[in-house]
């Protein structure tokens, strides 16, 4: 801008110089010289300002013109422009919303200096699988063989009991080893880290916390020799991490990793790896160097290791892997909507063009340019689109909030959405495509208008508006199109959900209370001390009025707990295995004898309360308690895999590399199997031990309490809770909640496409009610005589309506088409069934074709109502 | 109505400058003053060009690429913006002066007509 004003005022400046030394030249004494020239020049200021004109572009100032005769035009038609506004401002304002969301949950970095470069380090077994826990030794190795990255760190985080800050809490814990702080880029902004002093086993326990935490326990002040309690250790709090760092896991507070002792085995998978790639280095290549250097290692180790390559995965990636099928899906059906608005809007126009033919064509007569009136067609188009970016942004702003809160609870980063510059201008470019889509659109269906006829009667039914015609129903064919694949898209989840829910899960679903606690003794009587007063609470909440029964497991399906799994060796005798020394998974005496299960320990009451049944045997008891015989229960996938056709009680397990104890597990029980993870997750083969007899896991526990459900149980329970475990954190809700949530984020991307196809369907039914009426009163003339020669009213009606179904027919099909090649972005959230589905597809398009004509009854039924006599008349 | 008029009677105007303009580049590229300069002393002080109109007339030119313009120097070494014809500049004069010629000869003869 001032570079262009700048030029003018010098070339100015220039011109007056050159004319007043001419006419000094010619005598004049300067002084008139220099009047003289300003004076030829003419007006200095207007000439700067024509030029100024000039430069920046007469079409600007024209299009500012043609956009306020467009204004004013669509202002005289408010129905008209209301519609198409509204109905653009619908599809731009969910792709906005759904493209803000993509934004802040897939795309916005994490708030780490270059978060980009941070990656998590995984290992991919033999078979392939990708486990994100690694051992240390495996660490080390790689820690030490690798060049690509600057710095790399362990962590292990989960939720613990804190007491010390306020009312006893469990918040999530990160035991995070040297160099974590140096991956992440991140220190503490008030105290101190960690010192290498403190960061050998045996030195005073100290740890960082979260500004959160932090600023709710002490406020602004940094600390100054405050202490917490971690699991029952006393921990110094040393530093305090910036606002919003809370990684892994949310964590709330972490502690040096080198505290405590790691196991020395190459398959203790114990933690996760982060790392930071060195500047410079692709992530690829990172991940390409530290699978060579695993490959390497798998060689030298064999058997000692279950790691066969290893893979580095940015940390983003990692976070978001679980939403990204979804919120891809989600944008896509968002944009479809968009695109129906667009053809339904299109339609609009074309309609509007089509009682505009006479205006254009008095104009083109009057010698108005083509040009001309193409431009002002377009001003009209781009101030329909504007005006609809405008609406929608506003709308998204709205449904972004409704989407944070209303999200699932599972879904990462969920306060990291907000319409912001991307969506805005992600709308603004729609808005801009839009308008183009509508002009060509628009210009294919009122090309050629022909002056001569569009001058005479245009209902004649020239060329034209057989044109017209055409347009419009192809127009009709791809909305119901687009329609469709956003139906069948609803369908299949909906029918996925119902599926989902009618899922057996193993376990009785209903409000029966959970409670879910956890209770910390230090020491090497913890576990007993523990599991005592675990006995204590079962008993007093056994004897609640109502209550049937009452039991405890380590980890609740569908909830939380530690879900651990590993390799179990079944013993010929109880003490074929008495020391760690002999528990060797790949030694070859134990070929054929070992597998794979769930590590759980519950108490007597458990698969009682929870409706799992017990298909052989028994299940716990209150006589298995401490002493040399352990006993085992199995879910019955476990007996069918491991002893097919044979009896699986009485025989001997060893196990206790989950939990340290030797002891041998006679298996005196079979139960059910249960649905852990979630309804749609293939049932796992656990081992149950007694909680009793193997205290050592069951620090994090869940009690249900079959009876009369949460609300009669709440104030008792919490009273019991008082009385028994005052320094335990505690949750309350029922397994239907826990059912619920595990189903939530199915549900919730099933409401929303289901939204958008019944935004998409109503678009489409008002399209086709559109084409219908404009149809009939097109043809009424000719309607009128066929009456007036004899044919059925009714006939005619049908005649209209087997059009208006040719037509959804056509679509329909040809969306069914477009949903079958788009059927790889649904798959991935299906269950039970396929993408092709003949009954899902069959019933959308059912209710298509029933709306379309539905659509199209009311229209067509005008018909029985012409009088004939009127339109005979009117010829 | 007086502004509608105005502005017509300025466009005929326009026409006709912006062909003089582009006449006086042919030879060489000039700046500004020189362009009025050239086009003075070729109608024999005739036409006068009126300058709050010559540099829209430039940068219109420019922005529908008949003409290209840069900074140079003078001979008095002075920085002056200079102007020269394009390609599609130097097409677009031959076919002007043409149907000038035309409609001038047309007008000539009709004025003769009356004349007689």
């Amino acid at each position: 801008m001032a570079r262009r004003d700048d030029r003018i005022a010098e070339e100015i400046a220039f011109h007056l110089e050159q004319q007043t030394a001419k006419h000094i030249a010619a005598g004049m004494s300067p002084e008139d010289a220099r009047r003289a020239a300003r004076l030829k020049f003419g007006g200095v200021a207007q000439a700067r300002e024509a030029a100024r004109d000039e430069l920046r572009g007469a079409w600007l100032r024209d299009f500012a013109r043609d956009l306020r005769i467009a204004s004013r035009s669509l202002a005289r038609v408010p129905s008209f422009s209301i519609t198409a506004i509204l109905t653009i401002g619908l599809g731009i304002g969910a792709a906005a919303a759904m493209f803000s969301v993509v934004d802040g949950v897939l795309l916005r970095p994490l708030p780490y200096p270059e978060s980009d470069r941070i990656v998590q380090l995984f290992q991919i077994g033999d078979t392939g699988r990708r486990g994100g826990n690694v051992s240390e030794p495996n660490f080390l190795d790689w820690q030490a063989q690798t060049r690509a990255f600057a710095a790399m760190a362990e962590t292990a985080a989960f939720p613990q009991t804190v007491l010390g800050a306020g009312e006893p809490q469990s918040v999530p814990v990160a035991m995070v080893s040297r160099g974590f702080f140096e991956v992440m880029g991140t220190r503490p902004t008030r105290g101190r880290g960690f010192l290498a002093g403190e960061l050998q086993p045996g030195a005073a326990p100290v740890a960082l916390v979260g500004a959160r935490f932090w600023e709710r326990w002490k406020g602004d002040r940094p600390p100054s020799g405050e202490s917490i309690v971690i699991a029952g250790v006393a921990h110094a709090v040393v530093g305090v991490m910036p606002p919003g760092f809370d990684y892994p896991r949310d964590a709330a507070i972490w502690t040096p990793r080198e505290q405590g002792v790691a196991s020395p085995s190459r398959t203790a998978h114990n933690f996760r790896v982060v790392a930071r790639v060195r500047p410079g280095i692709d992530i690829g290549a990172a991940s390409a160097e530290l699978s060579r250097v695993s490959r390497a290692m798998k060689v030298r180790y064999g058997g000692e290791t279950m790691m066969a390559d290893a893979v580095a995965v940015p940390i983003l990636d990692v976070m978001t892997a679980g939403v990204r099928p979804a919120l891809r899906l989600l944008l896509a059906a968002s944009v479809l909507l968009l695109l129906v608005a667009c053809t339904n809007v299109s339609n609009l126009l074309v309609a509007r063009a089509a009682s505009r033919q006479r205006e254009f064509a008095v104009q083109l007569a009057l010698g108005a340019s083509v040009g001309r009136m193409t431009r002002q067609w377009l001003a009209e188009t781009i101030a329909i689109a504007g005006a609809g970016a405008a609406v929608g942004v506003g709308l998204a702003a709205v449904a972004v909030q409704v989407f944070a809160a209303m999200g699932p609870a599972t879904a990462p980063r969920l306060d990291q959405v907000a319409v912001r510059w991307p969506a805005v201008a992600f709308a603004a470019a729609s808005a801009a495509g839009v308008a183009l889509v509508l002009s060509l659109l628009t210009a294919w269906g009122t090309r050629s208008v022909r002056i001569a006829d569009a001058l005479s009667d245009g209902t004649r039914g020239g060329t034209s508006s057989r044109r017209q015609m055409r347009a419009r129903e192809g127009l009709i064919v791809a909305q119901v199109a687009l329609t469709m694949v956003l139906l069948a898209g609803a369908g299949l989840l909906a029918r996925s959900f119902t599926l989902a829910m009618a899922v057996d899960p193993g376990f009785r679903v209903g409000d029966d209370l959970v409670l879910q606690t956890s209770i910390e003794f230090d020491g090497e009587d913890g576990p007993e001390r523990r599991a005592s007063m675990q006995e204590t609470l079962l008993a007093r909440l056994r004897a609640l009025p109502g209550v049937v029964d009452a039991g405890l497991i380590n980890a609740f399906p569908l909830g939380r707990g530690q879900f651990a799994n590993g390799m179990f060796i079944e013993m010929t005798r109880p003490d074929e295995i008495t020391a760690p020394g002999q528990f060797e998974i790949t030694a070859p005496q134990f070929q054929g004898r070992t597998g794979e299960a769930e590590f759980r320990a519950a108490s007597p009451g458990y698969f009682e309360a929870m409706g799992i049944p017990i298909r052989r045997g028994r299940a716990f008891e209150a006589t298995d308690g401490p002493g040399p015989a352990h006993v085992a229960v199995i879910s019955q996938s476990l007996a069918d895999a491991q002893w097919p056709g044979r009896d699986p009680l009485g025989r001997y397990i060893q196990f206790g590399n989950m939990d340290g104890d030797l002891t041998a597990l006679r298996v005196v029980g079979v139960v059910g199997d249960v649905r852990e993870l979630s309804p749609e997750a293939l049932p796992g083969r656990v081992i149950y031990v007694a909680a009793r007899q193997r205290p050592r896991t069951t620090s994090g526990f869940s009690v249900i309490v079959r009876g009369p459900g949460l609300r009669a149980l709440a104030e008792p329970v919490r009273r019991i809770m008082r009385e028994v475990a005052p320094a335990s954190p505690y949750e309350l809700s029922t397994v239907g909640a826990g059912f619920d949530k595990a189903v939530g984020s199915r549900r919730f991307n099933l409401w929303l496409v289901a939204a958008f196809a019944a935004a998409a369907l109503a678009l489409a039914m008002l399209g086709v009610y559109g084409l219908v009426a404009y149809a009939v009163s097109q043809r009424s003339r000719e309607m009128g005589i066929r009456v007036a020669l004899g044919a059925e009213p009714s006939s005619l009606v049908r005649l209209v309506l087997a059009r208006a179904a040719w037509l959804t027919v056509l679509g329909s099909a040809a969306g069914l088409v477009l949903a079958l090649l788009a059927s790889r972005a649904v798959t991935g959230m299906l269950f039970g069934v396929t993408a092709a589905d003949p009954g899902v597809l069959a019933t959308v398009g059912g209710i298509m074709l029933a709306a379309a004509m539905a659509a199209s009854y009311l229209p067509a039924r005008r018909i029985l109502k012409q009088a004939p006599g009127r339109t005979l008349r009117d010829i | 109505m007086a502004a509608r008029l105005d502005r017509e009677s300025e466009a005929v105007l326009q026409g006709t400058l912006d062909m003089l303009v582009l006449r006086a580049l042919q030879l060489e590229p000039m700046h500004g003053w020189g362009i009025t300069e050239r086009i003075e002393q070729w109608s024999e002080e005739v036409l006068c060009v009126g300058q709050g109109t010559l540099y829209p007339a430039l940068y219109r030119l420019e922005r529908q690429g008949l003409i290209a313009s840069a900074w140079d120097v003078t001979e008095n070494n002075r920085r002056a913006r200079y102007y020269k014809l394009t390609a599609a500049g130097r097409r677009h004069v031959g076919r002007e002066l043409e149907s000038w010629r035309r409609l001038s000869r047309a007008i000539d003869l009709v004025l003769r007509a009356t004349e007689a």
